[in-house]
């Protein structure tokens, strides 16, 4: 008999690392922000931006004020514009073909 | 198919510019906002019918912005275009469905003979990369114009009419009689044109896919799948094992020589219940029934997109003077956990447009009463009859989401075991016991007639 556990481990890559197989071109600048930074800080207490962010874009660092925003590793999915309860996301497609560029999809 | 894979080169396509400005104002019939598959679909079908057409993408080319889960079902792009030549991965020849628990798998496989044969059920596992940018090519090659890293961020009104859009370009204006919307679920456009409201995010899904590769050694999709040849899988996954405390499911595809896998689930349950979708893709990956097919697999590729799941109450009004919306900008994907469906319907709705736009410049009308051929085609056609058919099982589903996605599931678990269990007691009583854990989770007799007559409709 097989000592031998019944399931193969799965290398879960960091969230980094698949992140970095993601071809981006940077334009500079945010296609991402919020509208009204005072809602953030005063009226936001859960940050579903960053519970629903496939990847690790919008981050709250516990001041309890506006999230910083990496936009440099957004996928462009929109979950932060329906997410936000306060309706206080601003979204722009990035400009001029920056942004993701996928090779599969 | 896949041995001569098309492969993306510096060359550009037949029909594309990248023009530092553009000088085509005016010049066009017709504007298609975005080259997936609905967009492509409507550029193809117009260009078929001789109309000038301008498609605007804004990635760097046609599928650079687009993800979807992996199963291209072609009935019309067969229609439209010569499916010989399309960078198609494999042919699904086995669908499965499995109800996962923590640990356990509870899971029904077809693999009827039929599929094996041409045209395969028109079910094919693609990747959007390779895809979308042949099928811009169809179109291209039929006499449309590609632009591309160009982005339209509104749309140009003349009076209540709109007459073209606005570009990130410099001067970038461009202006034509009738332009088509199919920018996908993420619809900036549309939504800031008020020709959409913004969908409630109980309506929406979050998809996360990765793409894996073994680069151990060849022909492990074929043994670990039980393929041969081009046949190819389309695994779902639903229950606590595969996405959570959420509503929603899990899926594996095999592609050429690789793997995709992924989940997609409400984008409310993401917010609250269950969040951080890569931290449950980790979890489903992980799943004792999932893990070895995946077992040495590296991943080639991370990627996210939204769904709109509204079902058929959430799709917009269609037409608009000068204007029309078609695939996941019109809200078309059928995700019900039996059928998911979106990609034949973004190039029926695309179709549809294509031929109520060619038609309507051809009577030279192009106001909103003109181009009302395209929501009565689709209402008549499978696309919105399939969203009428099965709009109330989302609803049944979303109410019934702790019984279908979790008690059941464990309840069928257990009942296998009870029923299969070697001892030295009789089958007669692990049968007994068996049906007692069914009927308890299901709230007994009662429970089932009630559940019967609620999901009569799946099959009747």
């Amino acid at each position: 008999m097989s000592t031998e556990p019944g399931v193969p481990t799965v290398e879960n890559e960091s969230l980094e690392d698949r992140l970095y197989t993601v071809k981006y071109t940077d334009s500079g600048e945010s296609h991402l922000d919020v509208t009204i930074p005072g809602i953030c800080a005063e009226k936001c207490v859960t940050y579903d931006c960053a519970s629903v962010c496939p990847a690790g874009v919008w981050e709250a660092d516990g001041d309890g004020g506006v999230p910083t925003i990496a936009y440099e590793n957004c996928l462009e999915c929109g979950s932060c514009r329906w997410a936000c309860p306060h309706g206080n996301v601003e979204w722009e497609y990035p400009e001029r073909g920056s942004g993701v560029t996928y090779k599969q999809g | 198919m896949t041995d001569d894979a098309h492969e993306r080169t510096d060359e550009e396509m037949p029909g594309t510019r990248r023009l530092a400005t553009p000088d085509y104002d005016g010049e066009f019939d017709a504007i298609v906002v975005g080259a997936g598959l609905a967009g492509s679909a409507a550029a193809l079908t117009m260009a078929q019918r001789d109309l000038d057409v301008l498609v605007i993408e804004r990635g760097s080319y046609p599928g650079a912005k687009n993800v979807f889960g992996g199963v291209l079902y072609t009935p019309t792009i067969r229609e439209l275009a010569d499916l010989d030549d399309a960078p198609l991965e494999r042919y699904v020849a086995e669908k499965r469905f499995a109800m996962l628990t923590e640990d356990d798998e509870t899971a029904v496989s077809m693999r009827p003979g039929d599929w094996h044969d041409p045209p395969h059920n028109d079910s094919y596992t693609v990747l959007r990369g390779d895809f979308d940018e042949w099928f811009a090519a169809q179109a291209a090659e039929a006499g449309a114009t590609l632009v591309t890293e160009t982005t339209v961020t509104g749309l140009i009104r003349d009076g209540g009419r709109i007459v073209g859009v606005e570009t990130d370009r410099p001067d970038g204006a461009l202006r034509a009689p009738m332009v088509v919307l199919a920018e996908g679920g993420n619809s900036l456009v549309s939504e800031g044109a008020d020709l959409k409201r913004t969908e409630r995010r109980e309506h929406v899904a979050v998809g996360v896919k990765e793409v894996l590769e073994f680069p151990e050694r060849d022909g492990v999709v074929e043994d670990r799948f039980r393929l041969d040849g081009d046949a190819g899988v389309s695994y779902h996954y639903f229950g606590t094992g595969a996405v959570g405390d959420a509503f929603g499911g899990g899926f594996v595809y095999t592609n050429d020589d690789t793997v995709s896998v992924g989940l997609a689930y409400r984008l409310s349950d993401a917010a609250t219940a269950q969040p951080d979708p890569a931290g449950t893709l980790d979890a489903f990956k992980s799943h004792p029934a999932v893990a070895p097919l995946l077992r040495d697999a590296r991943t080639v590729e991370y990627t996210a997109k939204t769904i709109p799941e509204g079902g058929v109450e959430s799709v917009p009004d269609l037409v608009h003077d000068g204007a029309l919306i078609v695939g996941d900008a019109a809200g078309l994907v059928l995700n019900n956990g039996i059928h998911l469906e979106g990609t034949n319907m973004a190039v029926e709705s695309g179709y549809y447009a294509g031929q109520a736009v060619a038609d309507a410049v051809s009577a030279g009308h192009v106001d909103r009463t003109a181009l009302t051929a395209y929501p009565d085609a689709l209402a008549d056609s499978f696309v919105v009859r399939n969203l009428e058919r099965y709009d109330w099982l989302m609803e049944a589903a979303r109410e019934d989401q702790d019984l279908l996605f979790e008690e059941l599931p464990r309840a069928v678990a257990d009942a296998g075991a009870e029923y299969f269990r070697m001892d030295r007691e009789p089958k007669a009583s692990h049968a007994s016991a068996a049906k007692q854990r069914l009927l308890e989770a299901v709230g007994g007799w009662r429970g089932v007639a009630k559940l019967a007559l609620r999901y009569r409709k799946i099959v009747s």
